[in-house]
């Protein structure tokens, strides 16, 4: 029996990747849970340069969920190189590297700065779907063509595992995976977070300081399941499924839509021990059912005619 | 490993409309918690609710936090019955520094009291020299008056309607007190911004360390999702400020550092 799985080339133990933004660079999580024994780690989004994010109120909590508008705080990529990378790779965790741009350029800058890396480096997971900062990210992210450019640009840059964390606050996010692939990605990450609001009565004013943030929790699940099974349909590459995971049930249900792996994120911010919790939900659940390999789950979907 | 306990909710007591201390069984709790130092607790929605620790009984094994009706999730943990069970990670946060403090003065407002009353009884079974000024709206509001009376022979408190104690708010008091009552004198300031701006402003200027503890809406509590930060000043130079976790770094800071 095996719960562990490959997405394209990278080789995970087992399905489970903390998803970007919600775990740091592991350092407080690992005060809650033995982070080797987590398919991987995705790091806080990393920009060229430091970034202080947005200012004021940045949380508000929804039915089922949250919005949350941080703005890529973090201490930029030179600072991730000195201090974090060795820390996450030390973790016994799978190291995935999470990279935002504001333009092309920072990207290219960016790539070439982590490829030196590849050997402490599982994949680079290039965030084309921040909704919280104002230039870049989810502008390149919401053009299939512009995803095929920068990625094809990219992908002469660098030979490392390249995933392409891709936004739902688009019409067709068949059709931005197709451009992301077209480009030479080795995966789809799907979803990041949907553009969403929340107001007070009394003051008429939004909630956050940043008028609008990124919508997660159990609250986006059924959409972002939507997506991963239309993304299975349209490319051949693997995607990794990211939305409102809560239980090993809902890891299940996002590898039979077709994912390869999955990312958790808000239940992480809720529950700080449930994916290690659901590591071991995922084992007993194949051993209670005769399951002898977990990815022969993936894309297993059968639709009703 | 820090865990997410199952906790019951073994004692409740109401206090005026709004407010209600409860009290959970965690022997964890009960044993690591420092004053200044707060719980995340589950509620009926999604997220948990932060609240600074009221004080602990490390022999029946509990600890305590008040709570103010302030929203849903808070209406919600005050409904709860006696017996119900919570989960809680804690306890959070840096808490208060008590090292090399002489003399204290704990200054608190609004639900800044709860973790007020854990400092006083701290400085009281170590034998730190204590005062407290509290900053009620009404006597009717005067929440643990009997308790802080207790634990802290020099407790004076202010109002703003003036039928208990000084009129005014707790600056009304402060500003009566003699330079040589305050030399060497640490402050400890938990309530409103305002509150504890207007405080600190006075304690830098007659030269006291003081300390704030700062709130700001949370989810994680753990220092993970970076939703809780708060302008600290940076040291590094030609740059005014550092966003510094409110839930990790702090909720304590000193009062210098703060960016108002």
């Amino acid at each position: 029996m095996s719960i562990a799985v490959k997405v394209g080339q990278v080789d995970l133990k087992n399905p489970i990747i903390l998803a970007s933004g919600t775990c740091g660079f592991g350092r407080e999580l690992s005060e809650y849970m033995d982070l080797s024994k987590l398919g991987a780690l995705s790091s806080k989004g990393l920009t060229l340069l430091p970034r202080d994010g947005n200012q004021g109120v940045r949380v508000a909590e929804t039915p089922s969920g949250m919005l949350n508008c941080v703005g890529l705080q973090n201490p930029g990529v030179d600072a991730f190189l000195a201090t974090e990378l060795d820390y996450m790779v030390e973790s016994g965790a799978g190291v995935v590297v999470n990279v935002a741009g504001h333009s092309n350029e920072d990207y290219i800058a960016m790539v070439e700065k982590l490829d030196p890396y590849k050997d402490k480096i599982d994949a680079l997971e290039l965030n084309f779907s921040c909704p919280n900062v104002k230039e870049g990210c989810m502008v390149i992210g919401s053009s299939p063509k512009a995803i095929e450019a920068l990625v094809s640009d990219l992908r002469k840059r660098t030979d490392l595992p390249m995933w392409i964390k891709l936004t739902p606050n688009v019409t067709s996010i068949a059709e931005t995976a197709k451009g992301a692939e077209a480009g030479g990605a080795d995966a789809i990450v799907a979803i990041n977070t949907m553009l969403g609001m929340a107001i007070d009565i009394r003051t008429r004013r939004p909630l956050l300081h940043n008028n609008t943030g990124g919508l997660s929790g159990p609250c986006v699940k059924p959409v972002a399941l939507r997506m991963v099974h239309d993304i299975y349909d349209a490319v051949k590459i693997p995607v990794v499924g990211c939305g409102g995971i809560s239980t090993y049930e809902d890891v299940l249900e996002f590898m039979i839509a077709g994912a390869s792996a999955v990312e958790l994120g808000t239940i992480t911010l809720v529950h700080p021990t449930r994916p290690a919790e659901i590591v071991e939900d995922l084992a007993k659940y194949c051993a209670d059912n005769g399951i002898e390999e977990l990815s022969s789950l993936t894309g297993t979907l059968e639709l009703w005619r | 490993m820090n865990k997410e306990y199952s906790v019951r909710l073994v004692k409740k007591e109401v206090l005026g409309d709004t407010c209600a201390v409860l009290t959970f069984s965690c022997p964890e709790i009960a044993e690591a918690a420092k004053p200044g130092q707060f719980v995340n607790l589950s509620c009926a929605y999604f997220l948990k609710r932060p609240f600074g620790i009221m004080c602990v009984d490390k022999e029946s094994k509990t600890f305590s936090v008040g709570v103010r009706k302030v929203g849903k999730g808070t209406e919600k943990i005050i409904a709860a019955k006696e017996g119900e069970e919570f989960t809680v990670l804690g306890p959070l946060g840096n808490g208060f520094s008590f090292d090399g403090v002489k003399k204290l003065l704990l200054i608190g407002g609004g639900t800044g009291i709860f973790p007020i009353f854990f400092a006083t009884k701290f400085a009281k079974e170590n034998g730190i020299s204590c005062q407290v000024v509290n900053g009620y709206r009404c006597k009717n509001d005067a929440l643990l008056y009997d308790q802080f009376s207790c634990a802290c022979e020099q407790f004076h408190v202010t109002t703003d309607a003036g039928d208990l104690g000084v009129k005014g708010n707790v600056m009304a008091y402060l500003e009566t007190m003699g330079d040589e009552e305050l030399a060497d004198t640490t402050c400890m300031v938990v309530g409103p911004g305002i509150m504890m701006r207007k405080v600190s402003e006075w304690a830098l200027s007659k030269g006291l360390t003081c300390y704030v503890s700062l709130e700001q809406r949370m989810a994680c509590g753990i220092g993970a999702c970076l939703v809780c930060v708060c302008k600290i000043k940076a040291e590094q130079e030609g740059k005014e400020f550092v966003h510094k976790r409110c839930c990790k770094d702090g909720p304590v800071f000193k009062a210098e550092e703060v960016i108002w």
